[in-house]
């Protein structure tokens, strides 16, 4: 790539691609490419005020997963909309098209939308901002398994750093059921192949869990497993959040 | 958890956060007017097993099935349970396998909310709970991603291994709503599954090994769907401090939050989704998929016997 002396410019040429073998995902000996233990999350980096233009930003990477959220109002509800005593959540999620390996594909996630609504209003104290409106938005810069769970951190973090009042901070988890392993904090090869999911939402110092989501079959005592992963994961991944506002906030007073 | 009437003054209450609410932007409008007095004796109903229409708790409505209500499609059912009434229909068509999964035919869920049930649901009013029930029909029935636990054998319905399948198109109909729409719409894809007729395929044999082989879809003879493992849903709604089954939509208004929970006959659970915000404590969750397991078994038994009722009327 660097430049020789003299000769023809160099032209950036990308580096080989290596021919990932396929490992079958079928066997009980399944390796996480990148290491980890079946039960070890990825490292999470999150900083808020990412965005200046907005009330409130925050932006959450996890391994490849990239996700940016920022957070605007409380702002005047549209006229057309009905006289409310508390405020109004709007919430999107949008996927970039390169957030994906294959352009344009990560674009049929239209229920995420849904389902961040769900997860966050439980957690919002809506009575204090009546007859106004707060927009959260969801950019999904890069797709890399787990998207959603990381969304939800992540927009709960930007809703703190608006200032917006809330019960608690909302920390999701998700976990994968690849043939009788319980993965947690699945990549995107674990979860095209999974043969179950688990999601949940909760504030971690209330002990609440605010939206579950389980695809595929699921026995009782995976039931009890997955779901004792998830709220320790989350638990943990709450202490992560609550030190990023605190290092935000001591930054912004020196 | 207060009620007031809106600026127009016309009996229009707005339902506030405790509540179901439907859409992020406009609140549950009109479906279920309620005042104080009412609100209270159906919270102390169940608080009581008592409920407003005499059931216990854990009681469903009485069901009624009837298959094969639309002829042009390949299997339907219509459904009522009480006051709600929805119609599913299941039609076949012939397409091209996934390439990631060539082994396997395709299925798609959708629901339609009809706005002979609510006024609110004409134009894109209904569309919100549309979405909301397809997605989670979707979950509960399909399964994994890679297709594992699915309620329907996805693996049956190949003619052509990666180049020719059937995919199954499984449309929902809401015509009446009177509560409990989630079981209702599972109940029906289940009768309609079980009515489903895929027409035999017979492949034109010596063609070669390019594009479109030819095949010939036969108009007599149809190959009945396996629905043993098409699970159940059951939807706890939690009013108070106790779960009720089968809520009606006054029952509904009044709750906390609801899980619905999909379960197949061996008992394992296949999907589990939760609707409105407010927070549950772990433990009640569980405690919720154990009644529901619970409950599940008599529904299933139920359900059977009925569509099987229903198919035997149908052959007259």
């Amino acid at each position: 790539m660097a430049g020789k002396g003299g000769s023809a410019p160099a032209t950036y040429s990308p580096s080989p691609t290596v021919q990932k073998k396929k490992t079958s995902i079928f066997q009980e000996d399944w390796v996480r490419p990148d290491g980890r233990g079946f039960h070890q999350c990825r490292p999470a980096f999150f900083r808020t005020g990412a965005v200046n233009a907005a009330s409130g930003s925050a932006y959450a990477e996890f391994g490849n997963t990239k996700i940016i959220v920022s957070v605007f109002g409380p702002r005047e509800s549209k006229k057309a909309m009905m006289y409310s005593d508390i405020g109004r959540l709007n919430c999107n999620v949008s996927y970039t098209t390169f957030a994906s390996p294959v352009r344009g594909q990560g674009s049929d996630h239209k229920e995420y939308t849904a389902m961040l609504h769900k997860a966050l209003e439980g957690a919002i104290i809506l009575e204090s901002f009546p007859k106004t409106t707060v927009d959260v938005f969801a950019l999904v810069l890069e797709s890399g398994g787990s998207d959603l769970p990381v969304v939800i951190s992540c927009a709960s973090l930007a809703l703190a750093d608006a200032g917006i009042m809330m019960y608690d901070l909302v920390a999701s988890v998700s976990v994968s059921c690849l043939s009788k392993n319980l993965v947690i904090d699945p990549i995107f090869e674990e979860e095209n192949s999974q043969d179950g999911s688990l999601m949940i939402t909760c504030m971690p110092s209330r002990y609440e869990i605010t939206q579950l989501t389980f695809t595929g079959e699921w026995s009782t005592p995976k039931i009890d497993e997955g779901m004792q992963l998830c709220l320790d994961a989350c638990a943990k991944l709450a202490k992560i959040m609550r030190s990023c506002l605190k290092e935000a906030a001591s930054d912004s007073q020196e | 958890m207060v009620l007031r009437p809106s600026q127009s003054g016309n009996i229009f209450w707005c339902v506030y956060l405790n509540e179901y609410k439907l859409r992020s932007t406009i609140f549950v409008e009109a479906m279920v007017g309620l005042s104080l007095g009412e609100q209270h004796f159906i919270q102390g109903g169940i608080a009581q097993d008592l409920r407003c229409d005499g059931r216990k708790r854990l009681t469903y409505r009485p069901i009624y099935v009837e298959t094969g209500v639309i002829p042009q499609a390949n299997g339907s059912a219509r459904v009522r349970m009480g006051a709600t009434d929805v119609i599913a229909s299941v039609k076949a068509e012939l397409g091209k396998p996934s390439s990631l999964q060539p082994n396997k035919g395709k299925v798609s869920i959708h629901i339609d909310c009809s706005s002979t049930a609510e006024p609110a649901f004409e134009g894109r009013g209904g569309d919100e709970l549309s979405a909301e029930l397809s997605n989670a029909l979707q979950s509960c029935l399909l399964g994994g991603k890679s297709g594992e636990g699915a309620g329907i054998d996805l693996s049956s319905l190949i003619v052509i291994e990666g180049k020719i399948c059937w995919d199954l198109y499984i449309d929902g109909l809401v015509v009446s709503s009177d509560g409990n729409l989630l079981d209702t719409l599972g109940a029906a894809i289940k009768a309609a599954l079980s009515n489903t007729g895929i027409p035999r395929v017979q492949v034109a044999a010596g063609e070669s090994s390019d594009d479109q082989p030819e095949v010939d879809i036969s108009d007599e003879e149809f190959l009945q769907f396996d629905t043993s493992g098409v699970p159940v849903i059951v939807t706890l709604t939690k009013v108070g401090r106790h779960y009720i089954v089968d809520a009606t939509s006054e029952e509904e208004s009044q709750m906390s939050s609801a899980i619905s929970i999909s379960v197949n006959r061996q008992g394992h659970i296949c999907g589990i989704t939760k609707r409105g915000g407010a927070g549950m404590d772990p433990s009640i969750i569980l405690d919720m998929v154990s009644v529901a397991k619970h409950v599940s078994e008599q529904l299933i038994n139920k359900l059977d016997s009925e569509i099987a009722s229903a198919e035997a009327e149908d052959q007259e």
